[in-house]
């Protein structure tokens, strides 16, 4: 049972860092493994962390991380076609997995006595991964269908993505993680035996366990399993840096639809930037709950948004501080703008009071407490946390730098970042008649 | 961009047909009370991390809805935190979010939940707050007003993407003038309806001690916990609500399809079905390990023939959701307009095929495996076991439903899946309902009823 209240007041009192209870190992093949244990229920969950995403991409082949990903689940040298899901179903586990821009991650849920067999079969997928040219062609109807259903219909998908490409020119955040349409019907097995060379060496991984388990278990399968496959190369480093942005852009899209939508975002720096934690505070005081000075302002008071949200989410290179705004009918789009500006603009210029910072604060704790409810809540923590920020006990100090953030901090990083020159917006116009 | 977005979330709505290989899973231990003025309270220790959970039910939802006054239940409940008689909607917000507290009351279609989180610091803070606003909302009028013009506009915003609306289509055709068809949310036409006199007449009634369920897990001693509740909710006047009830619906007859045209569609959306169980029918453990074979499951036939073995879709899925009268079976999947009516002949050849050749005695045991080994994590927050206790005491269920999950999955075989398929699982009467581009689809559409109806997606309501 895991008490992090309890375990920061130690931190102050012990000469080494502590390891709140995580143990860690790593393999001769350059795979770390990170292993909480937590005997609450029993169940494990293993999450396997591959630091390649659709940044690593090329015009050409966009999208190919996440396809990889699903092709994956399709067949290795031990466990051919199908074979992975039924294995793991019928010793009660399940799995899923999922790709950002940084990374592609595995995720399996098991009961204890599926450990082993669960090694088995990542093991033989990470080292022996078969491609069949029929079920290629097939997972590319499944992954269109997933695009069609991302994007074709969903207006903040479609507008969420002429976004990004519009705030990015030269760095490969500007691609969506699916993969623009004509790039799904282009991949080919080449591209996907490259993306297996260059991104699913042992040493690009992290594994994390966490659940009904003994440390010293998993770390003997781990090297019964996992330390022979030998290491590989890394991926090249992404060495492109995004310009700064010297002007406004703005972004039409005209569709069918009942209610129109409006987006914008902010270059902002990467998570292990000192601002994180005060851009994040921001975000809090701004857009987190009814009593945020947004939500409060434009959905509540003057009536003229739905709903408004914000994310900032962990990334390794500088990326959007981005807002998304539902509009209420008929309220022109820039009254809202504006109103939204101002907002911004208050932090820029006056004190926020104790009260308002404090309360960001709590929600930040009340946050860290959520996310360790769940085996599968802590794996995954534990693998982002270890990844973005370099150390997994940056998880557990998290509501101490958010304690650090100040008033001034605040107020710096909105002058610093929420500028006119350094904004995209885009508007989603509806097209009521026109359906073609 | 995950792989299988649509399995979690079938998993999140469906928490009774999940299940550990080891040993057997039992609720852990908690107490029941009736508090003198009718409230029933359950308390859970579960002392993990410092934080406490609580679920609520009030014992009406869309279906005490008036005729013509869809969304009353659920507008109700929304507006609850919009003001109390000495808070105002702006100080609800503020001293909830200080505490980095949650609480929401959300109306649903058998009752109005409630889900409330505290951290362990700040508890009697939230309770003073849960307490005013369950027992002394002031409904401002200007408060109802706002709430309902934002769910309009909510619903248009609904209704431009065809997956978060098809279900609403799809209740209302399948069950028509029954309860059940009811959209909880409300439409366009009901909507503007309501005022504020029958918002305050539905908490009037149906907001009272003797229909309410309390349930608390976390981290708290019991005595103290059901003290500190008494101390708030204990001045609340002892009251019983009027109940409820809810006739049996009646299977859907023939083949019926309704086609909702969304001009701008790339892809087809697909619900197909009939009338399935109740939460308390008996057969409801073997209806959703034969589930799991059929469409449940990654690996079941329908996601086998639809995704994996065709690309058609990213996915395909079947679900029996439980009501306290039969709620609906499912089948779903979407996939790009050229090749509807090759999805539909394939799910509709898949579930003929359940008919004719059933399962294996392979398939099953593996559904068994399954079940049993994701159960317990359907038990693993105090969120989800205040949720299991409130919702177990609304059914009339006891802890047994949990602590027999495992004996109860273990007897099914193949003989028993068999009576089961031919029970429960419909083949010659369907409802289908397409949300697609109607130019496009129509001429496949007409396929597999004799009479469609349709429907453009800018139309007030559901059917």
């Amino acid at each position: 049972m895991l008490r992090p209240a309890l375990l920061l007041s130690l931190l102050m009192l012990q000469a080494n860092p502590p390891d709140f209870g995580v143990r860690t190992a790593k393999l001769k093949n350059g795979m770390k493994i990170l292993v909480q244990e937590d005997h609450s229920i029993p169940s494990v969950a293993m999450y396997v962390f591959y630091r390649i995403g659709s940044r690593n991409e090329r015009p050409g082949t966009t999208g190919l991380s996440h396809f990889f990903e699903h092709m994956m689940f399709n067949g290795a040298k031990k466990y051919g076609p199908k074979a992975f899901d039924r294995t793991l179903e019928a010793a009660g586990g399940s799995n899923n997995a999922y790709t950002s821009s940084d990374m592609t991650v595995y995720q399996d849920w098991f009961p204890p006595s599926t450990l082993e067999t669960v090694f088995d079969l990542e093991a033989d997928r990470i080292q022996n991964l078969n491609f069949d040219e029929k079920i290629i062609e097939s997972e590319r109807g499944v992954v269109y269908s997933e695009r069609r259903n991302s994007v074709d219909a969903s207006n903040p998908g479609l507008l969420d993505e002429q976004l990004t490409a519009a705030a990015f020119t030269s760095h490969p955040y500007q691609w969506p993680v699916v993969g623009w349409a004509v790039d799904i019907e282009n991949w080919n097995m080449e591209d996907l035996k490259h993306h297996f060379a260059v991104g699913y060496s042992p040493a690009n991984a992290t594994m994390v366990v966490t659940g009904d388990v003994k440390a010293e278990d998993v770390f003997a399968l781990a090297q019964k399993y996992i330390e022979p496959i030998p290491s590989r190369g890394l991926p090249p480093p992404v060495t492109t840096r995004e310009p700064e942005q010297m002007g406004e852009r703005r972004v039409t899209v005209r569709k069918f639809a009942q209610v129109p939508l409006m987006m914008a975002a902010w270059h902002v720096p990467e998570s292990s930037s000192p601002d994180f934690y005060a851009l994040q505070i921001l975000r809090t005081i701004l857009f987190d709950g009814d009593s945020s000075r947004m939500v409060s302002r434009l959905v509540d008071k003057e009536q003229i948004a739905t709903s408004i949200r914000a994310s900032y989410d962990f990334a390794f290179d500088p990326t959007l501080f981005q807002v998304n705004v539902q509009p209420r009918e008929g309220v022109a789009l820039d009254r809202l703008e504006k109103a939204i500006y101002e907002e911004f603009d208050r932090l820029k210029t006056g004190a926020v009071p104790d009260l308002e910072i404090e309360k960001a604060k709590n929600i930040q704790l009340a946050r860290f407490y959520r996310q360790l409810k769940t085996i599968d809540g802590k794996a995954n923590a534990l693998g982002l946390y270890e990844n973005f920020f370099g150390d997994y006990r940056k998880m557990f100090t998290a509501p101490d730098d958010y304690n650090k953030v100040s008033r001034d901090d605040i107020q710096r990083v909105a002058r610093k970042y929420f500028t006119e020159n350094n904004r995209t917006v885009a508007t989603l116009v509806p097209d009521k008649g026109g359906a073609q | 961009m995950k792989r299988l977005t649509w399995i979690l979330s079938l998993l999140l709505c469906c928490a009774s047909t999940l299940g550990a290989a080891d040993a057997t899973v039992k609720l852990p231990p908690f107490t029941r009370v009736q508090l003198k003025n009718g409230i029933t309270l359950l308390l859970m220790e579960q002392r993990e991390v410092p934080l406490i959970s609580m679920s609520l039910i009030v014992k009406a939802g869309s279906v005490a809805d008036p005729q013509g006054k869809e969304g009353l239940a659920a507008a109700t409940a929304d507006l609850l935190k919009k003001g109390t008689k000495s808070r105002s909607s702006d100080q609800i917000a503020s001293e909830l979010d200080f505490t980095g507290g949650t609480f929401e009351m959300t109306g649903s279609i058998d009752f109005t939940s409630g889900n409330a989180e505290f951290m362990k610091k700040d508890l009697r803070k939230g309770l003073d707050l849960m307490a005013d606003i369950l027992m002394h909302p002031a409904f401002p009028q200007e408060e109802v007003k706002k709430l309902l013009d934002q769910n309009i506009d909510q619903l248009k915003s609904a209704k431009d993407r065809a997956a978060s609306v098809i279900g609403r289509y799809y209740y209302a055709y399948l069950y028509g003038s029954h309860p059940y068809g009811r959209p909880t949310g409300g439409d366009e036409i009901s909507l503007p309806s309501i005022t504020r006199a029958d918002v305050e007449k539905f908490y009037e009634t149906y907001y009272v001690p003797g229909n309410l369920i309390l349930a608390a897990a976390g981290d708290f001693n019991p005595p103290e916990m059901r003290q500190m509740i008494e101390e708030r909710l204990g001045a609340w006047p002892s009251r019983n609500a009027p109940p409820v009830p809810v006739e049996a619906p009646k299977p859907s007859s023939g083949k019926r399809l309704l086609l909702v045209d969304k001009p701008d569609s790339t892809q087809t959306y697909i619900y197909i079905g009939n009338l399935g169980v109740a939460r308390t029918n008996p057969d409801r453990i073997g209806v959703s390990v034969v589930n799991a074979v059929f469409g449940g499951l990654f690996t079941s036939h329908l996601n086998t023939a639809l995704r994996i073995d065709t690309g058609l879709t990213y996915g395909a899925n079947s679900i029996f959701t439980q009501r306290r009268q039969p709620g609906p079976f499912t089948i779903s999947t979407f996939t790009k307009n050229a090749t509807t009516g090759q999805a539909i002949d394939l799910a509709l050849q898949i579930l003929k095929d359940l008919h004719e050749k059933g399962l294996t005695d392979k398939e099953l045991q593996s559904a068994k495996a399954y079940l049993k080994g994701q159960y317990a994590t359907n038990l693993e927050t105090t969120n989800q076991l205040a949720s299991t206790i409130a919702s177990l005491e609304f059914f009339g269920l006891g802890p047994n439903d949990v602590d027999s999950y495992y004996s109860k999955v273990d007897a099914m075989n193949t003989a028993e899946a068999q009576r089961i398929i031919k029970q429960y699982f419909p083949l010659d009467h369907l409802v289908f309902v397409l949300v697609g581009k109607a130019s496009e689809i129509r001429p496949v559409a007409q396929k597999y009823a004799p009479k469609i109806d349709q429907k453009n997606i800018t139309q007030p309501g559901f059917f």
